[in-house]
């Protein structure tokens, strides 16, 4: 072993660490570097926010610093799971910026921020898998396919799943030896990772024939099949980004759900992912990035990020649809028609109050 | 249900013994910075990341950060992290798998924004001679055939201990999962429906290892053991072995580098850095080239020689207790017992407070014995004292365990110190009766052989031993003034590992040793 020496010194038990604190600490000191290499006839205003992990690479493009210092604005940012911001003090800060709606409401209650939150930008929740497993659930009527994308017909998984089929009970799986076992999405803990819980908001909207679940009759009718749908996974990544990651190295669970802009970023960049499908299912859910603003500053970067034009075209190039209009996303994945579709034609499913989807994940994994 | 992993406490007691234990000397490296350094991260790794040195080393040379690790068994940091006791010693943490720690809420809590670098699936590595003798082609072998072989007698192999290491419990839930037909994540009903199975499986084991890396030692030099169960991207770097993932099913580490919650928005600026740097396509190339796993980013190729078929993945457990109940079932029921005799000295050097610490010690490790295990005690002064043999029975462990700790109180200290000859007597003592247990000798001394045979004595009596006492290994504990050189003799000697508890301490040289019984 070359491992270095190490002591403990006498540690103190700090019992329930909240996270707030920690955040808010770790940002006294910030300096960003390279600063002053800018435009420096424009003083800049320093905005603090808290971002969803998935859009922190947007934020330090040098591009976005660039468009945005031209704007007069610095951005600072510290990343927090979407589903644990509903707990943060949002003290010292501008903005928080989940990567979805429910989350960003409950933040918006709390700091008495009134509506309408800015949404700059979205993205649907799809299901990528491999050429032969997208193959097997065409022939036996779950998906229609299309060169390098599909449909995933939510209805029929979910009764497939409702009746515990596995992939050796579908034709033409025996020619694939990693099509076995139990078939299921692979999500990310949906008690605490947002597209595990928009998974729920999708598969409970279409168990429910269509509508979204509001009370606790509707609670108590889907949560056993959502319960199969999460407790057969066993353990579960913590977010998207992880899952994506197990999946394009080759090991993982044949069909992962991800965030379309996971994989439009990926193939934009120039990235091949072996025999790669995406599956869009015909009910799904967007994840809208939310800006919830706590100060003027903040709401004005809200805005900014829906309506600059330079910076709606480098969100798309993460994979982001900005609102309104498709021309940017359409622009921006050009090149990449036969995995994605520009125009969504899927059925959008509104997603429940952050209080029922957090009942909902927590009878779903059985807490 | 009886756990039977280390109690609170121990863990940060093992992590000191295991941090001292892997520098060379006290003069050669620096103690760690109490405080974070910028550009310096104090890692938290598991122990086979020991192989990424040269990759960290070009990582520097590129982004100016040093990366400083303190190796650990993955079951022990998740501890250490539980206990929150990671927080402000280390910057970040990096496991071969995170999987064990969502399982401990304590844990998870403690680490954020956990980023895969890359991935190794557990394999099984047979020697060429006998994949040839059994037929096997790498793409053709089941878990069920696995267990026929071993049922056959065709097949021996090692495997390092669930309850401290990944990969050990990795390959745990591979072979649970494909002897139970498992067909989602496994459940209780599962492991009990699969137990039968499970036990002609595990009658293959025949070695077991608190490490990987002893464990290969341990496996050349016995020479006579078929197969390793372990991480693909260890097979591979042996070149001896036919390196098979089998047909149905593997657990994939994927090697998480996670920031610690507690940290600073500086701290965390360096672990992404460090993160993006190691998951650049030159670094994920150098990584599958110089480790043998398996890259994460579309655009590298995984290196020459590693199967690209794909494999069904396993699901880990998702709830702690389906993980522990699968652990348990192992120590207690599944695998082989262990059958140990602890030759303690007692001589008059260890009177006062060394004997007061043996007693704790040996007290506390009585919470850590499994069903069905045999431990005699030995202690010795100017020759063995007393020879008492105690048997954990599932019927009635407390029976067995109260014996122990009443042995223990009855220890008193006198006399020279006969190391040789009491060692001699606990090889008698075991015996040529192979009982299909686990059988080795922990030595405990606090000072140098003064009375009885002499080193070369015992190396003549060892050399002629016949071959099956011969693989009884000594774990000789390093303690008060004993002599390292003595004691490194008698571990290398009978294929065993010295254990320091002058650095660390008793108990957790003590728990150590656990992972090897």
């Amino acid at each position: 072993m070359s491992g270095s020496a190490s002591t403990l010194p006498g540690v103190r038990r700090i019992a329930g660490i909240v996270l707030a604190v920690l955040l808010i600490g770790g940002v006294v000191a910030a300096v960003v570097a390279g600063r002053d290499t800018g435009d420096t006839s424009t003083a800049t205003k320093t905005v603090r926010g808290v971002i969803g992990s998935e859009k922190a690479e947007f934020f330090a493009d040098p591009e976005v610093v660039k468009a945005l210092a031209a704007e007069g604005y610095t951005v600072r940012t510290e990343t927090s799971g979407s589903w644990a911001m509903d707990g943060l003090d949002l003290k010292g800060y501008d903005f928080a910026f989940p990567s979805s709606k429910a989350p960003a409401d409950e933040l918006a209650e709390k700091y008495r921020v009134r509506e309408p939150l800015p949404r700059p930008f979205y993205s649907p929740l799809v299901v990528v898998a491999h050429r032969g497993a997208a193959e097997v659930l065409s022939r036996n009527g779950l998906a229609t396919l299309e060169k390098d994308r599909g449909v995933l017909d939510m209805d029929a998984y979910l009764t497939a799943a409702e009746a515990g089929r596995t992939w050796q009970q579908l034709k033409g799986a025996d020619r694939y030896g990693e099509l076995a076992g139990l078939l299921y999405i692979a999500t990310t803990d949906p008690t605490t990772s947002s597209s595990g819980a928009l998974y729920l908001a999708a598969a409970s909207n279409v168990a429910n024939d269509g509508r979204v679940v509001t009370g606790e009759a509707d609670i108590r009718r889907t949560a056993p099949l959502l319960h199969d749908l999460i407790s057969v996974q066993g353990a579960q990544q913590p977010s998207s980004d992880a899952a994506f990651r197990d999946f394009v190295s080759g090991a993982g669970n044949p069909l992962v759900l991800v965030y379309e802009s996971q994989v439009a970023a990926l193939l934009a960049g120039g990235q091949k992912v072996d025999d790669l499908v995406v599956l869009y299912p015909d009910t799904t859910v967007n994840s809208d990035h939310t800006v919830v603003p706590v100060t003027d500053e903040g709401r004005a970067l809200g805005e900014l990020l829906s309506t600059d034009p330079e910076l709606r075209r480098l969100a798309a190039r993460y994979g982001f649809r900005p609102q309104g209009s498709a021309k940017e996303f359409t622009a921006a994945t050009a090149a990449l028609t036969t995995y994605l579709t520009p125009r969504l034609t899927v059925r959008q499913a509104p997603v429940p109050t952050s209080e029922v989807l957090h009942e909902m994940a927590r009878r779903a994994r059985g807490r | 249900m009886r756990r039977t992993r280390a109690s609170l406490g121990t863990a940060a007691a093992l992590a000191l013994a295991l941090a001292a234990a892997g520098c060379t000397s006290a003069a050669d490296t620096p103690a760690d910075p109490a405080e974070y350094v910028p550009g310096t991260l104090r890692v938290l790794a598991s122990s086979e990341l020991a192989d990424m040195k040269p990759v960290l080393e070009r990582v520097e040379k590129d982004t100016g950060i040093t990366v400083r690790p303190t190796y650990m068994g993955t079951l022990d940091a998740v501890d250490l992290l539980a206990e929150g006791r990671a927080k402000d010693v280390y910057d970040a943490v990096w496991l071969s798998s995170d999987d064990h720690l969502r399982l401990r809420p304590d844990a998870a809590r403690q680490v954020v924004s956990e980023t895969p670098v890359m991935s190794s699936p557990v394999a099984i590595g047979v020697k060429d001679a006998t994949a040839r003798r059994l037929g096997w082609k790498p793409d053709g072998v089941t878990w069920s055939d696995v267990e026929k072989a071993v049922a056959d007698g065709d097949l021996t192999y090692g495997m390092t201990d669930p309850a401290r290491s990944h990969s050990g419990f990795a390959t745990l839930v591979s072979v649970a999962s494909g002897l139970s037909g498992a067909q989602s994540a496994l459940t209780d009903a599962d492991v009990a429906r699969a137990a039968p199975r499970l036990k002609e499986f595990f009658r293959g084991q025949k070695l077991t290892s608190g490490s990987s890396g002893w464990l290969a030692t341990a496996y050349d030099r016995r020479g006579d053991v078929d197969a390793l169960l372990t991480y693909e991207s260890v097979l591979k770097a042996r070149k001896d072995l036919t390196v098979i993932r089998p047909r149905d099913g593997v657990v994939t580490a994927d090697y998480p580098l996670s920031s610690l919650a507690s940290t600073s928005e500086d701290v965390r600026d360096d672990v992404r850095r460090l993160t993006d740097a190691l998951r650049s396509p030159d670094i994920q190339r150098l990584i599958t080239e110089e480790t043998l796993r398996r890259p994460v980013v579309p655009s590298v190729r995984p290196a020459a020689g590693l199967d690209t078929t794909r494999r069904r993945e396993l699901p880990f457990p998702g709830s702690r207790s389906v993980a522990d109940g699968l652990l348990d079932a192992y120590e207690n029921e599944l695998r082989r017992p262990s059958r140990t005799v602890y030759v303690l000295d007692t001589s008059g050097s260890m009177e006062g407070g060394r004997l007061d610490r043996l007693k704790a010690a040996l007290t506390e490790l009585t919470g850590d014995f499994r069903d069905r295990e045999e431990v005699t005690l030995m202690p010795f002064g100017s020759g063995v004292k007393s020879v008492r043999t105690h048997v954990v029975r599932p019927s009635d462990p407390k029976a067995g365990l109260d014996g122990i700790r009443a042995d223990t109180r009855r220890l008193s200290a006198s006399g020279d110190t006969a190391v040789y000859t009491s060692l001699r007597t606990a090889y008698e003592h075991l015996g040529a009766a192979d009982r299909d247990t686990f059988t080795s000798i922990v030595l405990m001394t606090d000072g140098e052989n003064t009375e009885g045979a002499s080193p070369a004595d015992f190396d003549a009596f060892y050399r002629g031993l016949p071959a099956a006492e011969r693989r009884v290994p000594v774990f000789p504990i390093l303690f008060g003034d004993s002599d390292r050189d003595e004691l490194e003799h008698i571990a290398d000697l009978t294929g065993g590992r010295l254990f320091d508890a002058r650095r660390g301490s008793l108990d957790g040289a003590f728990e150590e040793i656990r992972g090897y019984q």
